[in-house]
């Protein structure tokens, strides 16, 4: 049961690198200051290096959501094994649907529902889930997307026309370090799953480290899953918003960046894809003449309410039928398989990859000057 | 329950990062960058190299280990 824990949590470490690339690498790739392959190579080996880094892995798998311990809910492999499903189901489901939203919380839907099959709404705890992840999420796109919009403002401002182009190299400095920033949040989440397993399971004593293996294959699988792309969620927030330039990357990336390092060192800790998102439409309100696509937004939006909701009822019908025996393990395994590997088929069928991310050549590239164009079209003999 | 004092630190925090960086690298450009005044390049400079102070702080506010440094600092 720990091997299967352990497989599952990896392949939702690898969905949520995938899922969260766009946080970081949408703006840059959508204004071409950095080729869709060589962004996602950077935001891997930064993910990687960031998983390493990092050495705050979570005590408690939900954050304190869960009534955990004595006189709360018994976490048990089978517990973590059916909120991994809810998880690892709703990121292929918003990933299909080109939708970002958070991968945490996707997590702490399974896992409510889980654990509410097994020990009934008393092991919510509705404050911690108010305080924690209801309101933030309220929160989180006004803040980035107020930052945005200014920094929008300021950007265009400042500078005349023909200086614009120069964003995109700071673009390549905020969008690594939004990488950086996930790889060292995000890849510990796994990793404290695996761990508070591993510890279920007897295998490892309690209130101990994730050993140097658990490290290792969590910074790959993460890495991993951020180098394969999740380019349709980059189109949309990338390109499905609103139309980005130079000045309105660099905004946005910033914005996020500053919000991200400003929540997390304030303990007021906030959904990077919800910052991200906020940010993207912030920096489309914030430019004259650009529009935002409200239709996307609201889908977004829709998306992260029914997270929670739609993770809890995977992971509470995942854990009923494991709660009935080995044999109810057996059909979750079967069924979950079933399902990704339909998912898997279905993208295939309306496929969007690098070459759709491609800027045309004719964006945001100055025209030459007319004596250019005038020898450049002269046919050779 | 929620901590709004917290909250209203971490709105103006973003704000003064987030819209400083994007300030100092819009001077930068405005200074240093193409169709300006040559005599004021060492200015432009200046602000790109105190946006990537900014940036380096980002970095050390990333990076635990670089907390006990950054403190010395």
């Amino acid at each position: 049961m720990v091997a299967l824990v352990i497989a599952l949590a990896l392949f939702f470490d690898f969905t949520n690198g995938f899922h969260d690339t766009a946080n970081a690498m949408a703006t840059p790739i959508a204004t071409g200051a950095l080729r869709p392959h060589v962004a996602v190579f950077i935001a891997a080996v930064l993910n990687l290096v960031g998983a390493f880094i990092s050495t705050t892995v979570a005590n408690t798998i939900s954050g304190g959501l869960i009534n955990e311990g004595p006189g709360g809910v018994l976490i048990t492999p089978t517990l973590i094994f059916a909120g991994l499903l809810g998880a690892v189901l709703w990121n292929l489901v918003t990933w299909i649907l080109g939708l970002p939203s958070s991968s945490s919380h996707a997590l702490f839907g399974g896992l409510i529902g889980a654990a509410i099959v097994g020990s009934g709404f008393n092991a919510i705890n509705l404050s911690v889930l108010l305080s924690k992840i209801l309101i933030p999420a309220v929160l989180a796109p006004f803040v980035a997307g107020l930052v945005s919009f200014l920094a929008t403002r300021i950007a265009y401002a400042v500078t005349h026309k023909r200086q614009r182009e120069g964003f995109r190299i700071g673009q390549v400095f905020t969008s690594s370090l939004v990488s950086l920033a996930h790889g060292t949040n995000d890849a510990q989440k796994t990793m404290g799953v695996i761990t508070l397993a591993l510890i279920a399971g007897n295998l490892q004593p309690a209130n101990t480290q994730p050993q140097f293996w658990v490290i290792a294959v969590c910074a790959i699988a993460i890495a991993a899953g951020t180098y394969t792309g999740g380019w349709r969620i980059i189109k949309t927030l990338g390109r499905g918003i609103t139309d980005i330039e130079p000045p309105q990357g660099f905004a946005a990336e910033a914005a996020t960046t500053a919000t991200i390092l400003a929540s997390t060192h304030l303990g007021f800790a906030l959904s990077t894809t919800q910052v991200a998102s906020g940010s993207v439409i912030g920096t489309g309100i914030g430019r004259k003449g650009a529009s935002v696509r409200w239709r996307t937004a609201g889908r977004i939006a829709l998306g992260w309410v029914i997270t929670i909701p739609s993770a809890a009822v995977v992971g509470a019908l995942a854990a009923l039928l494991a709660a009935v025996g080995w044999w109810g393990i057996v059909i979750d395994a079967v069924v979950a398989v079933t399902v990704f590997l339909g998912i898997f088929l279905l993208s295939r069928r309306s496929k969007v990859s690098a070459r759709d991310l491609t800027l045309a050549p004719s964006q945001f590239v100055r025209p030459k000057p007319r004596g250019k164009i005038k020898q450049a079209g002269v046919a050779k003999p | 329950m929620i901590e709004w004092a917290n909250f209203l630190v971490v709105v103006i925090a973003a704000l003064v990062g987030g819209c400083g960086e994007v300030t100092l690298f819009a001077l930068g450009l405005r200074f240093a960058g193409p169709e300006t005044d040559g005599r004021l390049r060492g200015l432009g400079v200046v602000f790109f190299v105190i946006c990537g102070l900014l940036v380096a702080l980002g970095v050390c506010l990333v990076i635990p280990a670089l907390g006990p440094f950054f403190a010395t600092i």
